[in-house]
């Protein structure tokens, strides 16, 4: 398969991702749109390491996992401290930063 | 070798900045002491300055500028943090340090039960500073800088009795009037900058004689902008009105600023800069003219005022008068000569008067004095040798200087017979009104009955006793002022001895002091007729030929009818209503904009993409 | 008649095409689903077909880590929160925002395509030799030699997080929400 299946498949699904996170309103359903987002482009990252045969992309692709990881765990513990002083899981009601 | 010179100027600031701030929390005694030391300290940096200057070759004395550092160099235009040090800076360092010590010395005792004690003391140092900046300028920019610190303190010591609403009014008017100053001074630099390229005093002065001939126009707007500032500051005709107004401060900050210092910034603003002033004789005969009437018009209004602190200000400007005769006529040495006695005699004057005031708890009106000849002897000794001073009388300290001047005025290259009749008529007027203000002050009974008078404190008298040395001495000091101040100004000609012409002048002076003592001390029925007679030009004189009142109806009232009239049509419906709409509108914009501004997580998102979309398409297509 | 080599390479070929498409059905589960927990499964799936995508391109080690960072730890995480929480349903409004969303979104995707496929590029060809390319050892190689900074930065900010998250977690924001008031 091309280089074109790869990127029209990360393509749609960085896109899916993104619907995902404008669309949705439950915290933990736009996480998992984000990490939607970042696995497209590790998808394309390792995919073209191995086109061009060379070993960068892999290796940022390990990067954004470690990252990613990070930013799960900190995020999530921050939605269930949310959820623990409001009792709600709807971000549009968690708008008190507005102007 | 004159880096200590710096000094001079540095100890008064400190002394202002440290009664600033912790004034209000040291004792009174430390207060008078920090305050004084620091303007005695000054002085004493002045005599090292001084004994340093006389230890060179005079031709070595002039422009001895001293830099501090370099503050803007900006293409050709330099501007430095400088000194100048020569025999007129250093002369006038000796007058502001020393006078200004020995008052200093007087306000301890004077202002000694003011509850805002550390705030007056602060100020005179202020003051002392700012007089000190100004003399001691090397340019143009400097000058100003001290010129306008001067009209600051000196508004900020007239109002110091805040809660007196006439004190806070007169500090207005001669804030008002110093800055009128101000603005010519400005508008002269910036001529100054566009003929020269520079505002040092010293490439001014030495391009100036190559560059124009004499009556240029350049120099004639050049010097009648400077003059604008001399003669505010000074008190000339026509802005002279503040300074019997200046009155209103407490006596020792009319004897320092209103007689012996700040006055004279004016007298010597036209010495300093001689060099222009001899390229546009026209200005220098406005110059000798404007004094001379001055003199005559103050002197004949201080005939007859009541207010004992009033007669010696109209006095003062009528002194000045002569002292800008003499820059005038170009004998600048002899100016400087007669604003020193002057600075001994009318400091003297002005302090022998507070002491007065002092003993008859803030009574002003002669017509309520009388008397203190017995109660106060000291103060009416010295009082009495400021006044001999101040007409004339011969081997006193003004003699010496008012007669060079009389005699000049009609010797010298520009004077003329006018001149000199201005001169001796006046010289006569100051010996009448100033016996005037001694018969009814310290001679008679005491006309206020429940007045206990008594001698003021010896910090007062000491003060006095010195000054009072000097009004009686400094005559002497004449020929040694012209000599030390000859490397800047040139020696003046000698002038023909004329007896009739100094007999003359010098019977003026004594006839004054006898026509007072006749119709003050001998007959009061005398007076009473004369009265009677001279009614209309009493009246006129009494309300200061209604010059204020000229101003009032001319300038005062069109402006504030003008003023009202801006303020109801072009303020409120047009400057305000557009002002009001500009911030209604952005009010409006940024409460439609602010929506934006959900709070909305997945709003703010939608947005993102909506940007990265718009951007990709100019990447991708464009 | 078609050769072996011809046959493998359409087999590998079809495998990924099938693969990729799983992926992409997988992760419009993840968005489609409106209960929390088929969310996370559908993601489960998803973060597998990726690493079995790596795997078809020769990127073996980010395979397995693939599977044991995503679809283990990180998911199993979003399990125990699920969990925590209760995957209550969400209601779905159909609204102009939804609308404009998915405009915008399909624009985007059209536009990524775009501009990944039109344009020149010159890309730089590694010297990988193709019996190490994607092992553990290559990546090691690369990653302590090359990377040794960018490596124990990375370990910081595990760190950091880690430290972040006990914080969240164990002081109780009651008492601090009482005094701001």
């Amino acid at each position: 398969m091309g280089q074109e299946f790869v990127l029209l498949i990360s393509a749609s699904v960085f896109c899916v991702g993104t619907a995902g996170f404008i669309i949705r309103k439950n915290p933990l359903i736009m996480f998992m749109s984000v990490e939607l987002m970042l696995n497209s482009v590790n998808f394309l990252l390792v995919t073209y390491s191995s086109f061009l045969n060379s070993l960068d992309g892999q290796i940022f692709a390990l990067f954004i996992m470690t990252v990613a990881a990070a930013e799960v765990v900190v995020g999530l513990a921050i939605i269930l401290t949310i959820f623990r002083t409001r009792q709600d899981m709807d971000v549009d009601h968690i708008d008190v930063l507005k102007g | 070798m004159f880096a200590s010179s710096w000094l001079i100027l540095l100890f008064p600031l400190l002394g202002f900045i440290g009664l600033s701030w912790y004034g209000s929390r040291i004792s009174r005694n430390l207060v008078g002491l920090l305050g004084s030391g620091a303007v005695g300290a000054s002085f004493f940096m002045t005599l090292v300055t001084l004994s340093n200057l006389m230890f060179l070759p005079p031709e070595e004395r002039v422009g001895q500028v001293q830099t501090l550092y370099q503050w803007v160099s900006a293409g050709s235009f330099e501007l430095n943090l400088a000194i100048l040090i020569d025999p007129l800076s250093v002369f006038m360092f000796l007058i502001v340090t020393g006078v200004g010590f020995v008052i200093h010395i007087y306000s301890i005792g004077y202002m000694h039960d003011d509850p805002e004690y550390s705030r007056f003391f602060a100020y005179l140092n202020l003051f002392i500073f700012s007089m000190l900046v100004l003399v001691a300028a090397a340019d143009f920019f400097f000058l100003i800088v001290g010129w306008a610190l001067v009209g600051l303190a000196s508004y900020l010591l007239i109002g110091f009795w805040r809660e007196k609403p006439s004190a806070v009014l007169a500090a207005r008017k001669a804030f008002v009037m110093n800055v009128i100053g101000d603005v010519g001074m400005v508008i002269a630099a910036l001529v100054i900058f566009e003929h020269f390229g520079t505002l040092n005093f010293i490439d001014v002065f030495a391009a100036a004689p190559d560059k124009f001939r004499p009556n240029d126009d350049a120099m004639l707007l050049i010097t009648l902008l400077l003059l604008v500032g001399a003669f505010a500051k000074s008190a000339q005709l026509p802005m002279h009105t503040w300074l019997p107004d200046a009155m209103e401060g407490p006596t020792p900050v009319s004897a320092l600023i209103h007689a012996a210092t700040m006055v004279t910034a004016g007298v010597y603003l036209v010495a300093r800069c001689h060099v222009l002033y001899e390229l546009a004789p026209v200005t220098m005969y406005l110059i000798a003219g404007v004094g001379g009437i001055t003199a005559i018009f103050a002197g004949s209004m201080a005939l007859v005022q009541n207010d004992i602190k009033r007669v010696i200000a109209y006095s003062t400007m009528s002194q000045l008068g002569y002292m800008f005769l003499a820059m005038g006529i170009g004998v600048y040495s002899l100016g400087m000569f007669h604003l020193m006695t002057h600075a001994f005699f009318k400091a003297l004057l002005f302090m022998a008067a507070g002491s007065v005031i002092h003993s008859l708890d803030g009574e002003q009106d002669l017509r309520n004095m009388g008397g203190l000849k017995k109660v106060m002897p000291l103060t009416h000794a010295t009082f009495l040798i400021g006044a001999l001073a101040l007409a004339g009388f011969p081997l006193t300290s003004g003699f010496f200087s008012k007669e060079a001047i009389i005699l000049s005025s009609y010797h010298a290259e520009m004077g003329n017979i006018v001149f000199w009749a201005i001169a001796v008529l006046t010289a006569g007027m100051t010996a009448f009104y100033i016996f005037r203000v001694y018969f009814y002050t310290f001679s008679g009974e005491l006309r206020s009955p429940d007045a206990h008078p008594h001698e003021s404190p010896m910090i007062m008298v000491t003060p006095l006793l010195v000054l009072s040395t000097l009004a009686l001495l400094g005559g002497f000091l004449g020929p040694w002022v012209d000599s030390f101040l000859g490397p800047v100004f040139g020696h003046i000609a000698e002038h023909p001895h004329d007896n009739a012409l100094e007999s003359i002048a010098l019977l003026a002076g004594i006839g004054g002091i006898a026509t007072a003592a006749l119709l003050y001390m001998v007959s009061k029925e005398r007076l009473a007729l004369f009265k009677e007679a001279m009614a209309p030009v009493y009246d006129l004189l009494l309300h200061k030929y209604y010059v204020d009142e000229i101003y009032d109806y001319l300038i005062v009232r069109p402006t504030k009818a003008i003023g009202l009239f801006l303020e109801q049509k072009a303020e409120r419906d047009g400057v305000d209503y557009v002002v009001d709409q500009v911030g209604l509108q952005v009010r409006e914009v940024s409460h439609v904009i602010s929506l934006w501004q959900s709070g909305k997580v997945r709003t703010y998102a939608l947005n993102m993409i909506v940007g990265v979309v718009t951007i990709l398409l100019f990447v991708v297509f464009m | 008649m078609l050769e072996i080599a011809t046959v493998f390479d359409f087999a590998h070929d079809s495998v990924i095409f099938i693969v990729g498409m799983t992926a992409v059905l997988a992760s419009l589960g993840v968005v489609l689903c409106s209960s929390p927990i088929y969310c996370a499964l559908y993601l489960i799936g998803h973060m597998i077909c990726l690493a079995l995508l790596f795997l078809l391109y020769n990127a073996e080690f980010l395979a397995v880590v693939q599977i044991i960072v995503y679809a283990g730890a990180v998911m199993i995480l979003f399990m125990f929160i699920i969990a925590l929480l209760g995957g209550k349903k969400e209601i779905q409004e159909n609204s102009f925002h939804r609308a404009m969303a998915l405009t915008f979104v399909f624009t985007l995707l059209g536009e990524l395509y775009l501009s990944a496929t039109v344009g020149q590029t010159e890309p730089i060809k590694g010297d990988i030799p193709p019996e190490l390319f994607g092992t553990a050892k290559a990546i090691g190689l690369e990653l302590f030699s090359k990377h040794i900074v960018a490596f124990e930065l990375a370990s910081c900010l595990l760190l950091v997080a880690a430290v972040g998250v006990i914080c969240l977690a164990k002081f109780s924001f009651a008492p601090l929400r009482r005094r701001v008031r």
